[in-house]
């Protein structure tokens, strides 16, 4: 069970620094576009940086908006029932979206390699490293609703959502 | 029958509590399956839906906002919110709304401006000696003011699917936001007339410029977004990140009550709740789309269209439409799903898309305090620490204030379109 806390621990912090990581690269990029502006020597390839800066923010937080019931859960009305039945709607939930994501993961793997052929204009990185950010935010999707089945079959949690500042 | 499983799935997996993001995701891949398509479509539409421009400036003035919160700035607008309309019959109730107003201008969401001004108001309104449901009734009510009065996270929602200016839907909330705060205000007064709630002495000018010293930094942000975005200086996300940078500023420097140590936290926070709006945008798109090939927006136009013409009918149907959908839905997951078709139906009958916009937004705000799945009402309640049933028969007044407030700005188009136009002349 220890190890078991371990992993799910380790995983949480890499999303958090990815999350974290993508979103400090896009406020940097804006910040250095908006003194390229004020100084007349804006770099070409700010806006698409924020572009992407934003993908891998998503790619990285997507899984930590699952846990943390920032996906817009409308629970209220199936939180209020009686008996053990909101715990059998919060299983299905996790069960739901975890068999979403893994189902699309190899079909979001052909996405990406369908940019392999394709660089973007102004910085010149390969598409299919972009395009896989729809694949890792399903890879993380796919884990946190996981570790949520995982955690609430066998009692380690009663799968309600985590606030993220609660774990930082 | 592909469009029937469609829409079932999307029903049953909100009965159930999925996950809004996930109940579109699994309803658009049972389409594409029955319908022959290859699933690849789905990662495909997810990542345009999220490679919008405008959509950039979300995590910023999400961040912006947070930040603001946490660096002191709720006590101090409360304080200038209370020095200014503290002294009228019922004035801590008043204060509340005034408050909402302010903070609107800081946080583009409704319910971090419930948990923010409630912690404060709700436990100050009942140590006053104001009915709980009355306070928490109240709370909820203005705090749907925020979305409206710019920046506005809906309306950075809607410019993506809609094309209109940013810049453009932030300035046509303005007055429609203005009105819906006076409006709640005068309710309040006429309630507590009636019921005898007490208010407090007026505290003479210089609390007024005391306070008003205290606030302005926080105050000031607003006027800096509006500045960024229509100067033209700025792109929405530029205005936002800037307003994040000025919101650690102040919050970190000049209120002095923003841990730097927090920062992290604040930044993972900001960028969770972000991706989360992102990959339900993702989602949504695909969603969208099969409803455009599917074309229901053009169904959905031509069968009220084939009942009635009449512009005032329509916008009288439409508003109908979303008040229900509103009750159900959380706002950006109803905006992503309806906006399209409805604006199709009604510039069909000659509604500007601006126009239609601003009354779609206020419209959806008006069901975050509506029961079943109004989130600012439980927000409240719970504060109050107080069943649901007291505060929606509280909150009806200000519900019902609201929806005439709604129906003004539905039927008088230059409440929302006349700031922007001025901007465009």
């Amino acid at each position: 069970m220890k190890h078991a806390d371990r992993i799910i621990h380790l995983i949480t912090r890499l999303a958090q620094w990815g999350t974290g990581l993508s979103f400090a690269l896009l406020i940097a990029a804006v910040l250095l576009q908006v003194a390229g502006r004020l100084t007349g020597l804006a770099p070409v390839w700010t806006e698409e940086l924020t572009r992407y800066a934003l993908l891998f923010t998503v790619a990285f937080g997507a899984g930590l908006a699952f846990r943390s019931g920032d996906l817009v859960n409308v629970d209220v009305v199936c939180e209020s029932l009686p008996g053990r039945a909101p715990w059998v709607l919060r299983l299905i939930s996790a069960i739901a979206s975890a068999g979403l994501a893994l189902y699309l993961l190899p079909h979001a793997w052909r996405y990406v390699s369908i940019g392999k052929m394709q660089t973007s204009p102004a910085l010149g990185v390969r598409m299919d490293f972009i395009h896989a950010t729809v694949w890792l935010m399903l890879v993380f999707m796919a884990i946190f609703a996981a570790l949520r089945v995982l955690g609430m079959v066998t009692g380690a949690e009663d799968g309600k959502p985590v606030k993220t500042d609660e774990d930082i | 029958m592909e469009v029937t499983v469609l829409f079932l799935v999307f029903v049953g997996g909100l009965v159930l509590g999925i996950p809004v993001a996930v109940t579109l995701g699994l309803s658009s891949l049972s389409y594409l399956l029955l319908a022959g398509l290859p699933p690849v479509v789905m990662p495909q539409k997810m990542y345009a839906g999220m490679d919008v421009f405008v959509l950039l400036s979300i995590p910023g003035f999400i961040l912006a906002g947070n930040l603001m919160n946490r660096g002191g700035i709720t006590n101090r607008i409360i304080r200038f919110a209370n020095s200014l309309v503290g002294w009228i019959k019922g004035g801590l109730g008043l204060t509340n709304i005034a408050a909402s107003m302010l903070f609107g201008g800081i946080t583009g969401t409704a319910v971090a401006d419930a948990a923010s001004i409630g912690g404060v108001m709700i436990p100050g309104m009942k140590k006053a000696g104001y009915p709980a449901d009355f306070s928490a009734a109240i709370t909820a009510a203005s705090s749907t003011v925020g979305p409206i009065i710019p920046p506005s996270v809906p309306m950075i929602i809607v410019g993506a699917l809609s094309g209109i200016s940013v810049g453009q839907m932030f300035l046509a909330g303005a007055i429609p936001g203005i009105l819906m705060g006076v409006a709640m205000m005068v309710t309040a007064y006429l309630i507590s007339t009636r019921r005898n709630f007490p208010r407090q002495e007026w505290q003479g000018f210089g609390e007024v410029a005391r306070s008003f010293g205290g606030a302005f930094w926080a105050l000031a942000m607003t006027f800096l977004i509006i500045y960024g975005l229509l100067s033209g200086l700025a792109t929405p996300t530029e205005t936002a990140v800037v307003a994040s940078v000025y919101a650690f500023l102040v919050g970190a420097f000049i209120y002095r009550e923003l841990p730097i140590a927090k920062l992290p936290g604040i930044l993972v926070e900001s960028a969770t709740s972000a991706a989360g709006i992102l990959a339900l945008v993702g989602f949504a798109n695909v969603f969208g789309w099969i409803l455009v090939s599917e074309r229901i927006p053009q169904a959905i136009a031509d069968g009220v269209l084939s009942l009635t013409d009449n512009r005032i009918l329509v916008i009288l149907l439409i508003n109908l439409l979303l008040l229900f959908v509103g009750m159900f839905m959380e706002t950006i997951a109803a905006l992503i799903i309806l906006f399209v078709p409805l604006l199709s139906l009604a510039q069909a009958v000659g509604i500007e898309p601006l126009h239609f916009a601003t009354f779609a937004v206020l419209n959806l705000m008006i069901g975050l305090t509506t029961p079943p799945v109004g989130v600012c009402l439980f927000v409240c309640a719970g504060i109050a620490r107080l069943p649901l049933a007291p505060v929606v028969v509280a909150i009806l007044p200000f519900l019902l204030t609201n929806i005439v407030v709604l129906l003004l700005v539905s039927y008088i188009p230059a409440l929302a379109t006349w700031l922007p136009s001025l901007l465009t002349k």
